[in-house]
């Protein structure tokens, strides 16, 4: 990918007739305001790399630059990466822009230092709200706004994180005024939002721009990670903690994000129902039993993480954990921080920074008035026109239905009137704040460079010394129009990396922060009974569909061979009794044309076992498995069934030959994308046990009475042993010789008694909780198995002796549910109280 | 006044249940104008764990654990209480005043005006309460006098009706439909009152079994109770008003706790593991000794 783009210094690319739009593609780039565009605006050393990289940029797709963005957006989904509007059903692809917002490496760590400032302030004023709440009482911050924010958790005051830190990670929004002047827009203390995409941003951009971004010197992000997790390992109270991503759930608006992140820090993603309180210690609950957790990385609201201490109707917390918090677990960013994040707070941030650090805020936040004051309430009445007015507490308020800011100047007369009754009744419900105005970027739009409105977000962690540190990047929003206050990405709005860089890329590179190698780990942390569970489910729905692919395929082929033959006929019958009983086809389709039969089992979600329902549901159950799952694993789910004409059957054998390619090569890209530790067992248990399951069902329904040569070639065909049987017996097939092939070898792969033994293996590797040398239970009912199939001979077996297989292989995987995965635990109730009159 | 009190409460399940842990608020909390004597509150089976806290709001939480498993338990809160009756409020400051001297207070405390200023989960905003409640609380009129006004519209305006309602009714269909129970009627009232920048608690707590010769039989004497505290300034402090029975929370009230809505000092709540139906039994005597 190196491809020697830097330019080799001013003037480059320029001939006669001006610069060449080629090799300089900012050249005609024209803001309307040029001190207020971060480009035109930079120093030339600065300026100067914006040209090379964007020139970079032009020379890698030979000028097309609509070409790049459409590159970069491979390599963003390539990334799998995604992400959701609140109310979205689908995750979407995240909007990255090929051009980065580049910042010189001295004016960010100026930046830098007004956000250390900041977090310590912040740090502070929570302390003494969660302690003496002198703030309060000596009437530097009135007690409504601390009151009036659904945050403020008033069951934690008195309550001191372990390690004395209420923050370990903080995230901040900022905006370069038209003057360069940078100014805080949000404090974000409760979800960093956008660390893990400004990380996906690096490494996509990277991958599709090769050298480039070393060539302008940008700074690397590395160690900022490390630094996170030892600064909250520091303060575990076991010195190789265990951490946890807590997540609230696949159906949260960054689910993906945190997934992302647990596996990029190495940590496991964990829910509610993973974890459980005993004795004031926090516990996952494991396939290997209880496993104590020493930290939690904290993606959930406060109000929902612990039912008994908080909202007694969440489902989604851990009942006690805050006892558990008083008890040593370290929780970061600990619950209730919140409190700070109100859009009233900034209205006190420059006062509390004087009366606190003694010292005025390095950087300032959009100067805020909050109307719970009475003078405050008088100048926002006096300017309403210049402001931006808000709800203080983010909540619908009278005038503000949505609980959205709006300029003062958008108000109707009758908005206004109204407006000023609900001040009039609750004035603290408000607050103004002057209008920031954005600088612009050059972002790349339809091939051309473009000035955008742009916000952007910092990232700080503790290192393990207690010390702040800046990500040496972040994220920039970047918008056509519209309001860039919102969580993450409005509608319509782009992101693009932040560089930050030494523009001396020639002289000596800035020291690396220094790194401790991590400790040598061959699992991923443990496994929680949830995941093993998910794995085990995915394994067995992938298989299925892999089955029922192949029952159809034959079904289909046996019509292209037999034709109306009298015995094809019989197989074909078969068959579709075969694909009903599995769920593939309705009840009513008896009279139906095999191929119409075929496509439904094919395609039609309708029906639960048809093979699209069935990649559905393995698709929903990898979707939990975010974490734990390889890119390309992760990809081959997500494919699309292939295209088929339904009853051409040339066509359909086409796309049953794909899609079973398709779900060997998937099982095999799983499997192999797992270490050979216990998410690889559970996985492969659930495809040997779903294999030997449908083995059994085939056998059932395929055989009974006299089975037909077809009828046996069609078994044959099912557990791909046709030309196995040809180079063993020479002959048509015969119903003893390949009931010894499909259900009593152990040596035929595909065959039924390969599949307990494989599990066997399987479960022989997994952590005993018996301290008494005992097998557990799935071991003992799969030896059970065996046994029984080794006694069996291939001439007597008749369908009561095959049913009687799999009701014990439906035990052996109830017994495999109930040791491993959460059964008895599950289901949360609540109790419900009636006592009122 | 003195009374005894007595709540004896029966919870069985039709399948036991593991892993239960309990909050339980009945141990009244420190009131003006109460004093509790001979308190005591005990269970059967005895749980593996108890913890007494107080707060977060105006409230005694007990937190008790059953290790094992679960089918049926018992539960019995015994205290005597001597009851001072407060003075008559009056008309009060003005209601602009009092919103104002609430955002004045340098306290954060339960019995502080600052906690119950806004929306609550329970006792969210409702714009149709607000509308309904402006005409008896205009700004310049006497906190009392309106708070109480308010109360009579709700004891007009509303049917009380045992069952039309649970815990799970939201105050806006209660509104909607005019009929509940005190718990209702106590959501409507903060509702309105908060939503005119009016400190508005929650009160739990009993009301004496019989009336006083002569009277009639309080509604609501049988369970527990709920009515609405509303804080008239720093001089009055909080007041409480009884929208079910239309009248002041005086001498026939008792109090256990106050809090936002019904969810800071509900009587129980808790997590166990099982989905079994169940059935509480409740007895409640307050006798005048």
């Amino acid at each position: 990918m190196e491809q020697g783009l830097s330019p080799d210094g001013p003037g480059h690319g320029s001939d006669l007739f001006g610069p060449d739009p080629g090799s300089d593609p900012l050249a005609y780039y024209t803001p309307p305001d040029s001190e207020a565009d971060i480009f035109t605006g930079a120093a030339p050393e600065i300026a100067r790399q914006w040209r090379s990289f964007a020139s970079g940029l032009a020379g890698q797709c030979n000028c097309d630059l609509a070409s790049m963005q459409t590159y970069l957006d491979r390599h963003v989904e390539d990334l799998g990466l995604a992400f959701r509007h609140t109310g979205d059903e689908q995750e979407r692809a995240w909007p990255l822009n090929p051009m980065p917002v580049i910042i010189g490496s001295a004016e960010w760590q100026n930046i830098g230092q007004g956000l250390v400032q900041r977090a310590e302030l912040l740090e502070a004023v929570i302390a003494d709200l969660y302690g003496p709440q002198r703030l309060v009482s000596e009437g530097h911050l009135p007690a409504a706004v601390v009151s009036g924010s659904a945050h403020f958790g008033r069951r934690l005051v008195g309550m001191k994180p372990p390690g004395g830190h209420f923050l370990h990670v903080y995230a901040v929004d900022l905006a370069r005024g038209p003057k360069g002047e940078w100014r805080v827009l949000a404090d974000r203390v409760r979800l960093p939002t956008g660390i893990g995409y400004a990380l996906e941003n690096r490494l996509a951009l990277g991958r599709s721009t090769g050298g480039l971004l070393a060539s302008i010197g940008t700074r690397r992000q590395a160690g900022f990670f490390e630094a996170l997790r030892q600064g909250i390992a520091v303060n575990c109270e076991r010195a190789d903690p265990r951490m946890a991503l807590f997540t609230p759930g696949r159906f949260n608006q960054s689910y993906p994000e945190q997934a992302l992140l647990a596996r990029h820090l190495g940590i496991a993603l964990v829910e509610g129902r993973d974890l459980t309180v005993r004795e004031g210690k926090l516990f996952a609950r494991t396939i290997a039993g209880l496993k104590r957790i020493d930290a939690l990385w904290r993606w959930m609201g406060t109000r929902d993480i612990d039912p008994l201490n908080f909202d007694s109707r969440s489902q989604i917390g851990v009942p006690n954990l805050i006892d558990a918090a008083g008890k040593g677990l370290v929780i970061a960013n600990w619950p209730g921080v919140g409190v700070v994040e109100s859009r009233a707070m900034p209205a006190f941030l420059p006062r509390l920074a004087r009366s606190i650090l003694g010292e005025p805020l390095q950087l300032p936040n959009a100067a805020t008035w909050w109307c719970g004051g009475a003078k405050e309430r008088a100048f926002v009445r006096d300017n309403f026109e210049n402001l931006v007015i808000s709800s203080a507490f983010r909540q619908p308020v009278t005038g503000l239905a949505d609980g959205h800011s709006r300029p003062g100047s958008s108000f109707s007369n009758e908005e206004r009137a109204e407006l000023e009754r609900g001040m009039s009744m609750r004035p603290m419900d408000y607050t103004a704040q002057e209008v920031v105005s954005l600088s612009t970027t050059p972002a790349l739009a339809d091939g051309r460079f473009e000035p955008r409105g742009f916000t952007l977000r910092a990232f700080l962690a503790r290192n393990e010394n207690g010390e702040w540190v800046l990500l040496q990047g972040g994220f920039a929003r970047v918008s056509e129009t519209g309001d860039l206050r919102t969580s993450l990405m409005g509608y319509g709005d782009i992101s693009s990396d932040l560089c930050i860089i030494d523009p001396e890329v020639s002289g000596p590179q800035p020291a690396q922060p220094r790194l401790e190698p991590p400790q040598v780990r061959r699992e991923q942390g443990l496994l929680p009974s949830q995941a093993a569970d998910n794995l085990y489910w995915l394994g067995r729905y992938g298989e299925r569909a892999h089955q029922t692919v192949r029952i159809i395929r034959t079904l289909v082929e046996q019509v292209a061979v037999a034709g109306e033959g009298t015995g094809g006929i019989t197989a074909v019958t078969r068959l579709a009794n075969l694909l009903r009983s599995l769920g593939a086809a309705p009840k009513e389709s008896t009279k139906w044309q095999p191929t119409r039969l075929a496509a439904t089992a094919l395609s039609d979600t309708n029906q639960p076992g048809s093979v699209r329902a069935l990649g559905e549901q393995a698709s929903a159950i990898a979707l939990r498995l975010r974490d734990r799952l390889t890119r390309d694993s992760w990809r081959a789910i997500q494919r699309t069934m292939p295209r088929y004409t339904p009853g051409d059957l040339e066509s359909m054998t086409g796309a049953c030959d794909r899609l079973v390619e398709r779900f060997a090569a998937l099982s095999k890209l799983l499997s192999e994308g797992l270490s050979r530790g216990p998410s690889w067992s559970f996985l492969e248990m659930g495809i040997c046990l779903e294999r030997g399951s449908m083995i059994l069902q085939s056998a059932r329904i395929m055989v009974p009475g006299s089975a037909s040569a077809e009828d046996l070639s069609a078994l044959l065909d099912l557990v791909d042993g046709q030309s196995l049987y040809r180079s063993r017996y020479v002959s048509m097939p015969y119903i003893a010789p390949v009931f010894d092939m499909v259900l009593l070898d152990p040596a035929q792969p595909r065959g039924f008694a390969y599949q307990l033994v494989q599990i066997e293996e399987h479960l022989n590797g997994l952590p005993v909780l018996r301290d008494d040398g005992l097998p557990e239970t799935p071991v003992r009912l799969v030896r059970q198995l065996r046994a029984r199939v080794e006694g069996l001979d291939a001439a007597d077996i008749d369908s009561e002796a095959i049913d009687m297989l799999g009701q014990q292989l439906s035990r052996l995987s109830d017994a495999i549910s109930r040791r491993y995965f959460l059964q008895e635990d599950a289901p949360l109730s609540k109790g419900k109280a009636t006592l009122l009159g | 006044m003195i009374y005894s009190v007595r709540h004896a409460t029966r919870v069985t399940y039709s399948a036991p249940v593991v892993r239960a842990q309990f909050n339980l608020r009945l141990v009244p909390s420190i009131w003006k104008g109460q004093t509790i004597r001979k308190q005591h509150l005990g269970f059967k089976p005895v749980p593996d764990l108890r913890e007494d806290y107080y707060g977060p709001y105006c409230v005694n939480r007990t937190h008790i654990t059953f290790g094992g498993s679960l089918s049926q338990f018992e539960f019995l809160s015994e205290f005597e209480v001597e009851i001072e009756a407060l003075a008559d409020p009056g008309e009060g400051p003005a209601i602009a005043e009092v919103g104002a001297e609430a955002l004045e207070q340098r306290d954060l405390s339960p019995l502080s005006p600052a906690p119950y200023l806004f929306a609550s989960r329970i006792a969210g905003t409702d714009e149709e309460i607000d509308r309904w409640a402006s005409d008896h609380l205009p700004l310049d009129a006497g906190i009392a006098r309106s708070a109480s006004v308010l109360m009579g519209a709700i004891h007009r305006d509303f049917t009380y009706k045992p069952g039309s309602t649970d815990s799970a009714t939201s105050p806006s269909e209660a509104f909607s439909r005019r009929e509940g129970v005190c718990q209702d009627f106590a959501h409507v009232m903060i509702i309105a009152l908060r939503s005119h920048g009016i400190p508005a608690a929650y009160a739990s707590g009993y009301l004496r079994t019989l009336p006083p010769p002569g009277k009639p039989k309080l509604v609501g004497a049988d369970a527990m109770h709920a009515w609405v505290n509303v804080w008239c300034g720093k001089e009055l402090g909080w007041i409480g008003f009884d929208p079910t029975n239309n009248c002041l929370a005086r001498l026939d009230h008792i109090q256990i706790g106050m809090g936002r809505d019904y969810a800071d000092v509900a009587p129980i709540d808790g997590t166990f593991i099982g989905s079994a139906p169940q059935d509480m039994k409740t007895a409640v005597d307050v006798i005048e000794v």
